[in-house]
């Protein structure tokens, strides 16, 4: 138990906690401020995504998006390249999936088969552009990623507005992919499940893509922390001149870092055309990819934090949805505690090196001293005489 | 007559304790030329960047025109008529010539900059003190020599009366030195004092007064130039300090490990820095490489181990030509390289300790398995090395950060010499770390040596290089310039001014022991 409570993990979520806490409370003083009845309104943030059961899957469906963009941005912070193209993959994975369905002819379990394969390999070679433009021409990744998420998006609005929107549709959307074709729930269809599952099935989007989602937590956490590719990575993000000095291919494993995030951000499109939207529409979550830098930020670059932090994250994001629906505050306060949230706990992650400055600092004036004190006593002290 | 700058018992210990002026006193008279030499690391540029409030002395005063000072930032040394010219200018590339001159002070008129006035102000100083520059060309546009001129002009700029120059020469061809001495002759007429850093004896003869000799942080002495000849300015410099008694057993040379022929390496600016080095290194022997910091230690040994590529030449291991290859490819061919920079190639900070013991042989068996890396093996291996080098720390899970200078210098030692080198690059094996870290590090090396590791070592401690090697050449400006083929016979006074590239051997010569 004293080992648990010492133990990393537990620090961790204890401080994702408590900066929750701190900027929770912070955010309730600027409602007091803000609205005319500042309790109802925190009431439908902090208990509206769990009131009622089409919230609660809201709630989920996002979080689970977030989870595989923060995979995504965990797998290329690792390896220290400020790379946040992880939207324009996202849009693309999209894209293709929901093409791949609506489209292909092959039967059901194939065709989802194929989108789901498609859409990993054009977000995954979608940041061959950037990487490469970094690896060898020492592009700066930030630029050239937040430009490409644009012609992501422009190709995305091209594509679907000439050839997949139908000629008499209203708004900027592809037909709803049918029934047989879409992901069943993530409740095993058993009888004893079958209530339970149709009443979900009817309220929330909440699919089978749990199990996937799952699968990819443990793999990103496989490949970052057991592969001998996620030692290079994380090698490579720790020093890059000692990476290179080692004998890494410094080049390769960033090229590889930006695709590789490519396979989690597809797989996060494939989960907003095939599971929430069931389409291929205009302005589906997009700007999220944004969101995933955050989760990696709350998980510290961890894997298996990113659940966590993706369902906290998600639920202040539903919550924001609520009272902005149903009180006189708009969504913007909960950017404001979101964003102090994010402070906190990239402030707190500071206090440890600030208070070893500190401590430093006393020893070396202690140390001047007793030279001084040595010296005076060597010399005579002037004073005493 | 009272000297101008009168710097008193300087001490400076940095926040890593570092010692880098121990009780320094430096004084400089109005008007003249003062010289201040020593090897790199010898504490001249702390002293001059203490002197130019950059840096806060630990301990120590700082007297200017028989006022005391304290300076809290260059601001303040600059309002007491200090100058300083830096090594790396510090210009803005996409300004022009007199903006940056005015840069920080510009002539306002109507609240604009007044650009004729810039152009003008400029022109003038130019005129002046004989610095010839282009007021309206882009600095990115010039050269090197003209940087420095628009360098010092800025300082005059600012009614700088003292001017330090921290080694000008450094950067510049033979010809713009003869203009750069020229123009220091003007300055010095017109009654601006300067203080010149260097370690080019030459120089020091050709243009200055008096010089001042450091090393490790101490003053030597100061003489006047006319009274000294370039070989007591050596001696001066690299003086030997007797640190402790090697136990070496008789070198048993074996058979040709490394073969270096015309190597030479040219900078990204364009420098030659290694020019047609030839050197053969044998198992079992140390060949320890004697010069000045700077003289091409760094670019050699980053060429020959992938680091860096080359102009020209081959760098044979065993049969192979390894020069332009990747650094995993040489080290594939049993080369271990212990860096001259420990922070940055030899260790990742962040990394754990294992992380940090296996860069060079995770991909390979037992580490490695199918696509997973063992980290049991890992965990074992790491705990083997962590006892046999005596690293300090509970654990090899936590990062290199939490080690001190010598057990994380110890950290790079554990994973070269054991990855089993037939050749050894060893880099200022023992810069900065502690005594009882040090004495470690050399009987390991004397150890791998007898066991038939062949050594390259580079140091900056002469007394190292002189006390661990079997056989030295001495490194100027890129060139061999001579070897010795029994190190134990050297006088040290001797190897200095090879090293100082007063005396150099001919090719003939140096063919046979090469």
């Amino acid at each position: 138990m004293k080992n648990f409570l010492k133990s990393k993990g537990f620090r961790e979520v204890l401080r994702i906690l408590l900066a929750l806490l701190i900027g929770l409370t912070l955010g309730f003083i600027i409602t007091l401020f803000v609205s005319d009845d500042p309790i109802a309104a925190y009431k439908a943030f902090l208990f509206g995504p769990v009131s009622r059961l089409n919230r609660i899957g809201d709630w989920l469906e996002e979080s689970l998006t977030l989870i595989l963009l923060g995979l995504a941005v965990c797998i290329v912070f690792s390896a220290s390249q400020w790379y946040i193209g992880v939207e324009g993959q996202m849009v693309l994975g999209a894209l293709v999936s929901g093409v791949v369905v609506l489209f292909v002819p092959l039967p059901p379990v194939w065709r989802i088969t194929l989108a789901f394969i498609a859409a990993m390999a054009v977000a995954f070679v979608w940041a061959i552009i950037p990487a490469i433009l970094k690896a060898y021409l020492n592009a700066n990744e930030l630029v050239t990623s937040l430009m490409l998420n644009t012609v992501a998006l422009k190709l995305f609005e091209y594509l679907l507005k000439n050839f997949i929107m139908p000629e008499k549709a209203r708004s900027l959307s592809s037909d709803m992919i049918p029934d047989e074709l879409r992901l069943p729930s993530f409740i095993p269809n058993l009888p004893i499940f079958t209530e339970v599952r149709e009443l979900w099935m009817k309220q929330t989007s909440v699919t089978a893509m749990v199990y996937v989602i799952i699968a990819a937590v443990i793999f990103a956490y496989f490949l970052l922390y057991k592969t001998s590719f996620g030692y290079e990575l994380r090698t490579v993000g720790s020093n890059k001149k000692f990476a290179r000095f080692g004998g890494i291919n410094v080049n390769r494993t960033i090229v590889l870092s930006m695709t590789v995030s490519g396979i989690f951000a597809g797989l996060a499109g494939v989960h907003l055309s095939l599971a929430i939207y069931n389409r291929v529409m205009m302005g589906m979550s997009f700007g999220l990819g944004f969101e995933g830098i955050n989760i990696a930020i709350l998980a510290g670059n961890n894997p298996l934090a990113v659940p966590i932090a993706a369902l906290l994250y998600g639920y202040l994001r539903a919550g924001a949805d609520v009272m902005e629906r149903t009180s006189d505050v708009s969504r913007e306060l909960v950017v404001v505690i979101q964003a102090l949230v994010l402070l906190l706990v990239t402030a707190e992650r500071l206090l440890p090196t600030i208070q070893r400055r500190i401590s430093d600092q006393r020893e070396e004036n202690n140390n001047n001293n007793k030279i001084k004190d040595t010296k005076r006593t060597l010399k005579g002290d002037p004073n005493e005489s | 007559m009272k000297p101008l700058i009168d710097l008193k018992n300087i001490v400076k210990v940095y926040d890593n304790g570092v010692v880098a002026n121990d009780g320094v006193n430096f004084s400089v008279n109005k008007g003249e030329i003062h010289a201040l030499v020593g090897e790199n690391g010898a504490g001249k540029s702390t002293l001059m960047k203490i002197l130019y409030g950059m840096e806060k002395p630990t301990e120590g005063e700082i007297w200017v025109n028989s006022d005391q000072k304290h300076f809290n930032s260059s601001i303040d040394a600059i309002a007491a008529t200090i100058g300083m010219v830096h090594q790396n200018f510090m210009l803005v590339p996409s300004f022009t010539v007199a903006e940056n001159v005015v840069l920080g002070d510009e002539p306002l008129k109507n609240g604009l900059i007044n650009k004729e006035e810039v152009l003008k102000i400029t022109k003038d100083l130019s005129d002046q003190f004989g610095l010839f520059v282009q007021p309206d060309a882009i600095v990115d546009s010039i050269n090197v020599g003209m940087r420095q001129r628009v360098e010092i002009l800025k300082t005059l700029y600012r009614k700088a009366e003292i001017l330090i120059l921290d080694e000008p020469t450094a950067v510049l061809t033979p010809q713009e030195t003869d203009d750069l001495f020229k123009a220091i002759r003007i300055l010095v007429k017109q009654g601006k004092t300067v203080i010149f850093i260097t370690h080019k004896l030459r120089e020091v003869k050709e243009i200055s007064d008096r010089v001042t000799v450091m090393r490790r942080g101490k003053m030597i002495g100061t003489v006047d130039t006319k009274d000294v000849t370039r070989e007591q300015m050596a001696n001066m410099m690299v003086g030997r300090e007797v640190f402790l008694d090697i136990n070496k057993p008789k070198i048993k040379r074996g058979e040709k490990r490394m073969s270096v022929k015309n190597l030479s390496y040219v900078s990204e600016t364009g420098r030659a820095i290694l020019r047609n080095v030839n050197f053969n290194l044998f198992s079992g022997e140390i060949l320890g490489i004697a010069g000045v910091e700077g003289n091409g230690q760094t670019e050699l040994i980053e060429v020959i181990t992938g680091l860096k590529p080359a102009a020209g030449g081959t760098v044979l291991v065993g049969e192979k030509d390894v020069v332009n290859s990747t650094p995993r490819e040489v080290r594939m061919r049993k080369v271990a390289h212990i860096p001259e920079d420990r922070l940055t190639n030899g260790v990742a900070v962040r990394s754990t300790i294992e992380e940090n013991l296996i860069v060079d042989r995770y991909f390979q068996k037992p580490y490695k398995n199918g696509v997973f890396i063992n980290y049991n093996v890992v965990k074992k291996e790491s705990e083997a090395l962590i006892k046999k080098f005596g690293i300090l720390t509970p654990t090899g899970k936590l990062p290199v950060s939490s080690l001190s200078g010598g057990n994380m210098q110890k950290v790079i030692v554990a994973r070269e010499f054991s990855s089993d080198p037939d050749v050894l690059i060893a880099a200022q094996p023992t810069r900065g770390i502690d005594v009882g870290a040090t004495e470690f590090v050399r009987e390991q090396l004397i150890q791998i040596r007898n066991e038939g590791t062949a050594i390259l070592l580079v140091s900056a401690d002469l007394g190292e290089v002189m006390s661990l090697s079997d056989r030295i050449v001495t490194l100027y400006e890129g060139e061999i310039t001579g070897v010795f083929p029994d190190a134990s016979k050297i006088d040290e006074k001797e190897l200095g001014l090879y090293m100082l590239g007063i005396k150099k051997q001919s090719a003939g010569e140096m063919e046979k022991y090469l």
